[in-house]
């Protein structure tokens, strides 16, 4: 009887995706809402699988979910042109706390009952979907272990910046197979890829592709929720990736690939970056029809379009004002003479005064900025208000209802509008700095917490939390192909310095080392374990103390996490992994002689790297504060130091013994020098 | 000489030792391939493609030896010996360095164990119009999948390359021998940054066809601590793609490790490339992507060409190759040379009437009253009547007396199966006597010492 019933096409969005990206924003609202050229991400999420043709849709929402709820109800009373021929449900509450949960939660409530679409609420794509799922449909027949099917989008090659939607995967060439899944990083920094043998071995041809991005689009089988339900560690959609991969022949289940035509559009915005990359994209209409001027979510006519992409509203205020090109302007706005505008992006109802300058800025509703002010990547809240002369540069974002005071300057802050809307649970408690009565400034440690693990950075590893991208200015197509244009004797010579270091056994036991530590330091596991564990690996190497000394020291600062730290902030880096690691150092740097090893140990990082060289003195000033090294060992350090060889150490830490020398005549009340130095030393 | 565009080397240095239980004391080159000494097929397939004049590096010992056989085939061309001495233990790459002066022009360098129909121009053609440094050739493997080797059961494992290969514009990237690699393979970033996409092979095999710029030959000639050509000059060669003219040219410069370094151990002082076809380069209106110089700039240029599915091409440099090639020869043998040649040679004697794609040297005897398919006879061997031999190969001088049954298996030179012997799968060393009445199946019986694992059930 069901062959008569006609299958319908159902969608599933997820909202909240990665609230902690956008930071201060998200904390006021949901992100799914947030607005991305004066219409709302959701919008755009529930317009694309309008054109793809779905006729019902189950947006998941766990915060907020009374706003979106909202959001949808008005959209439907307003005709918006997603509500036709597609019916919207709401659904979703507080004990989803992952994209895992939601999916385990649409199991349980059985709401889909064939193939459908997943889709986050922060994707932007005018690609049709019918054709993917149709090939879906087409594998699943041939191959009843389909669980999904993702979908990619080639991008340029790797020449913007990264927002961590980039991919590197394997794929079958015959049959669009998955069979090796990486998330690339941030910074860019990989050397090589280390991709398991057996991935080539047992396909005859496998294509790698380096070049694509995850616009979070797949398509799922119902098997897929199945899954979910039946690993309860599958907290998101790379966890369920991974896990299939892995377990293959376990779990019986394949997932499969599928790539969106070049003509087609598609892009997460999942933080700020993608956010400025996607609104550049969407002005410049390469998400056509998604622009400002085909009346996206109403139906009707809100901008003119002027050559330069240039979107300004009928009645808004805009005369004697140089609008550059890629710029929107809502209704209601007014811009007094003299300002110059350009890729940016005005809500409704915004003023702005006289004689400023904005570039790459994006201005919710009703914001306000006075004159002269200088506005440069960054994003204002609605109701907030800037005031005179004020410069906000570089990936700053203003949370709602700030009030910037006059003669502000700001560079890669994230403010907020009073104290209290951080979320601390049972953290202790951050005091914000505060600029004004409604402007606090969030610091990039309380946001990037990393074992905060919040309910809701869903698709992102807690891992990346710690260097959100920002907004900045895009390079136009770098071409850097700096890391391979070395000429052939500076690669004979690379392969040489690789060669030359044998695996002695101090390398080896070093290597030993830096493994323990790295995942003590990921595991939080207990220092003595760690202990015992470098001390067996001590006799297994036959080290003497005062190699061990040493290496112990060179191990803690060559970890990853120091070694490439988030932000490039090392002193962050160093102050995360010893205060976990600290016992370990402290067992091994009791004497005096010891600490001159640990010094020697610094002398020898401070080589090899470059972030700890320009903060040597903050580092060798961090270990005496926390009692690793004492004030003699430092100062017998610094003596025997070569005047040439090490002419730059000396001259960064020559402050740092000055003072020492100072506080060692006056040996009294040295707790108030200290603090004052110290302040000292940071400026 | 140096008139031509092309010179052919073929390789036949080679010592076999893939193939102990066949060779015997035969040079590898001279190992029967239906009718034919294996050199013979690499030589007919450059003959075919209107050399005339081949270079063959030979060992000194082997030299004679391969002339003689080689005179005896029906081959049009003027073979240039060149030998190495055969007390060295030379590497391909050691074998090509010695005979540096010879080479004259762009050349093809060939391995005398394959057997191949395929059409080298594509091959010829993409080297020239990309103007490449090294062009190579891979087939589909698997020709020896479902033969089935003789004698104690190992665990065949075939030698796997990995090679990735740029599906636009067929620009090596890598090629890296699957037992060199652990449980990962590390793939250099820079590999994939230019390229977006890369196809990686696992079940190619290389043909060890190549074509070469001249240049190479200098730049190997220089490099001597390279000793074999495929496991380590070619990976070299290939990662060197991405070297850059530096800066300061001409003088020596010194490397931030102190270390001088002379233009000569660089690669680009070998490459003929001039400041003309730098300019050529920028001005020409060819490029294969669109927002990259051509070739991204990269002087040294390694392509490789894929076969054919429907061609025919197999290595015969494992004992289980060799016997794959035997058997399936007769029935592919049109297609690999052409209807020119006779399979059952004139001075053959085949009074049997229940054969199928056989195929018999000079002076092989069959008698009356045998079934006999799918297998190879060679010179001087005889077989008496009331004799089975399927998918087998009775190397030359060897006996088959009555009522045996011979399946999948090798008979070595001058062996003598004595009646009634029931044989399956097994390997028979040269010279080895089977007793009467024998019933074994995949075993290795051989005269010499290290193979002495007889047990008969």
């Amino acid at each position: 009887m069901s062959q008569f019933q006609k299958e319908i096409v159902q969608a599933v969005l997820i909202a909240d995706n990665n609230v902690w990206n956008f930071k201060p924003l998200s904390d006021e609202g949901s992100t799914a809402l947030l607005p991305l050229v004066n219409v709302s991400m959701l919008d755009y999420a529930l317009i694309a699988l309008n054109r793809s043709g779905v006729e019902e849709v189950f947006v998941y929402a766990s915060l907020y979910l009374q706003d979106i709820r909202e959001h949808i109800k008005q959209g439907i009373a307003t005709y918006a042109s997603w509500s036709f021929m597609m019916t919207v449900h709401v659904i979703g509450g507080e004990g989803c706390r992952c994209f895992g949960d939601a999916m385990r939660d649409l199991d349980a409530k059985a709401l889909i009952r064939g193939n459908f679409i997943l889709l986050g609420a922060d994707t932007v794509t005018n690609a049709n979907l019918r054709p993917v799922l149709e090939q879906h449909k087409r594998t699943a027949k041939l191959d009843k272990g389909t669980a999904a099917t993702l979908v990619f989008k080639e991008c340029a090659s790797s020449a913007t910046e990264r927002t961590g939607n980039e991919l590197l995967i394997a794929v079958d060439k015959q049959n669009a197979r998955l069979h090796y899944h990486q998330r690339l990083r941030l910074n860019h920094n990989e050397s090589r890829y280390q991709i398991p043998l057996n991935v080539f071995l047992s396909n005859s041809c496998v294509t790698l592709h380096h070049n694509l991005l995850d616009p979070q689009i797949a398509i799922g089988s119902p098997s897929m929720l199945s899954l979910f339900s039946d690993n309860f560690d599958f907290q998101t959609r790379d966890d369920f990736v991974r896990g299939l991969l892995i377990n293959e022949e376990l779990l019986d289940s394949r997932i499969y690939v599928a790539m969106l035509p070049p003509a087609q559009y598609a892009h997460k915005v999942n933080n700020w970056l993608s956010y400025q990359l996607v609104s550049r994209d969407i002005i410049s209409r390469w998400a056509y029809p998604l622009v400002p001027d085909m009346g996206v979510y109403k139906l009707q006519q809100q901008y003119v379009f002027n050559k330069d992409n240039i979107y300004k509203s009928h009645d808004a205020n805009v005369s004697k004002v140089a609008l550059q090109e890629n710029v929107v302007v809502h209704a209601s706005s007014h811009v007094d003479a003299g300002s110059t505008i350009s890729s940016s992006v005005i809500g409704a109802n915004c003023c702005i005064g006289k004689n400023c300058h904005l570039n790459n800025v994006f201005l919710m509703a009703n914001v306000t900025v006075n004159d002269n002010c200088q506005l440069r990547h960054c994003v204002i809240g609605s109701d907030a208000i800037i005031n005179q002369n004020c410069s906000i540069t570089a990936g700053c974002v203003l949370g709602a209802k700030c009030i910037l005071p006059a003669n502000t300057k700001l560079t890669n802050t994230l403010v907020t509008s009073s104290p209290s809307t951080q979320r601390t649970e049972e953290h202790e408690m951050v005091e914000l700095e505060a600029l004004g009565t409604y402007a606090y400034i969030i610091s990039d440690l309380t946001t990037g917490d990393p074992d905060d693990s919040d309910a809701d950075e869903n698709l992102m590893p807690p891992s990346k939390t710690l260097c959100i991208p920002k907004m900045c200015e895009l390079q136009p197509l770098a071409k850097d192909d700096s890391d391979c244009s070395y000429s052939s004797d500076e690669d004979d010579a690379g392969e040489s310095r690789l060669a030359t270091p044998l695996p002695d056994d101090t390398n080896i036991f070093l290597w030993e080392v830096i493994d323990s530590l790295t995942r003590g330091f990921r595991e939080k596991s207990n220092p003595d374990f760690l202990i015992l564990e470098i001390n067996s690996s001590r006799y297994a190497y036959n080290m003497s103390l005062k190699e061990v000394n040493f290496n112990v020291v060179k191990a803690i600062f060559g970890m990853q996490s120091i070694v490439e730290p988030a932000n490039g902030n090392v002193m962050v880096a160093i102050n995360a992994a010893l205060k976990q690691l600290g016992p370990v150092v402290a067992n091994y740097i009791k004497s005096e002689d010891a600490m001159l090893d640990c010094l020697k140990a610094l002398e020898d990082i401070s080589a090899e790297n470059e972030l700890v060289l320009e903060k040597i003195s903050q580092v060798v000033h961090y270990l005496y504060d926390k009692d690793f090294v004492s004030e003699d060992a430092i100062l017998a350090w610094y003596e025997q130091l070569d005047i040439k060889e090490h002419i730059t150490l000396r001259q960064s830490l020559a402050k740092l013994v000055t003072w020492l020398n100072q506080s060692s005549e006056d040996d009294d009340d040295d707790d108030d020098d200290d603090d004052d130095d110290d302040d000292a030393d940071d400026k | 000489m140096s008139s031509c565009e092309f010179q052919a080397i073929v390789l036949t240095a080679g010592r076999g030792t893939r193939l102990p239980e066949v060779l015997g004391d035969a040079p590898k080159c001279l190992l029967p391939v239906g009718p034919y000494p294996l050199i013979w097929y690499p030589l007919n397939l450059l003959s075919k493609h209107n050399f005339t004049e081949v270079i063959v590096v030979v060992l000194e010992q082997d030299k004679l030896e391969i002339q003689l056989a080689l005179e005896r085939t029906p081959l049009k061309l003027k073979i240039d010996y060149a030998t190495v001495p055969s007390d060295s233990d030379f590497g391909t790459a050691d074998s090509l360095r010695y005979i540096y002066d010879k080479i004259k022009s762009d050349f093809l360098v060939v391995s005398c164990d394959i057997v191949s129909n395929v059409s080298l121009y594509p091959l010829i053609n993409k080297f020239r119009a990309d103007d490449a440094s090294l062009a190579l050739l891979l087939f589909k493997s698997g020709f020896e999948s479902d033969v089935v080797m003789p004698g104690p059961k190992t665990k065949h494992k075939p030698e796997r390359d990995i090679i990735g290969i740029h599906p636009a514009t067929q620009r090596l990237a890598f090629v890296f021998a699957a037992s060199d690699c652990e449980d990962t393979l590390n793939i250099q970033r820079h590999l994939l940054k230019n390229k977006g996409q890369l196809d990686v092979y696992g079940r190619l095999m290389d043909a060890h066809i190549y074509v070469l710029k001249k240049w190479v030959i200098g730049y190997l000639h220089r490099k001597e601590n390279i000793s074999t050509f495929k496991g380590e000059f070619l990976p070299h060669l290939i990662k060197r793609q991405q070297a850059r003219r530096s800066k300061k040219v001409g003088q020596d410069t010194i490397s931030d490790l102190n270390v001088v370094t002379k233009p000569e151990d660089n690669i680009l002082h070998y490459v003929t490339h001039t400041a003309l076809d730098e300019k050529l380069t920028q001005t020409s209106l060819f490029n294969q992507s669109l927002s990259h110089n051509p070739y991204h700039g990269d002087v040294v240029r390694c392509f490789a060409i894929q076969a054919p599915k429907e061609s025919i091409g197999v290595r015969v440099n494992t004992t289980l190759s060799f016997l794959a090639i035997n058997r399936k020869l007769a029935g592919i043998w049109n297609e690999l040379c052409g209807e020119t040649h006779p399979l059952i040679a004139p001075g053959a004697v085949v009074k049997s009437t229940q054969t199928k794609e056989i195929i018999v040297a000079d002076n092989a005897k069959l008698s009356e009253k045998t079934s006999l398919s799918s297998s190879v006879f060679g010179s001087n061997c005889v077989v008496n009547p009331k004799n089975i031999v399927s998918n087998s190969i009775i190397m030359s001088n060897a006996i088959v007396e009555e009522g045996c049954n011979i399946n999948n298996c090798i008979i070595g030179h001058r062996a003598h199966v004595q009646s009634g012997s029931v044989l399956s799968n097994c390997l028979i060393g040269p010279n080895y006597v089977v007793e009467e009445g024998t019933k074994v199946q995949a075993v290795h019986l051989s005269n010499a010492d290290q193979y002495m694992e007889i047990d008969i059930q």
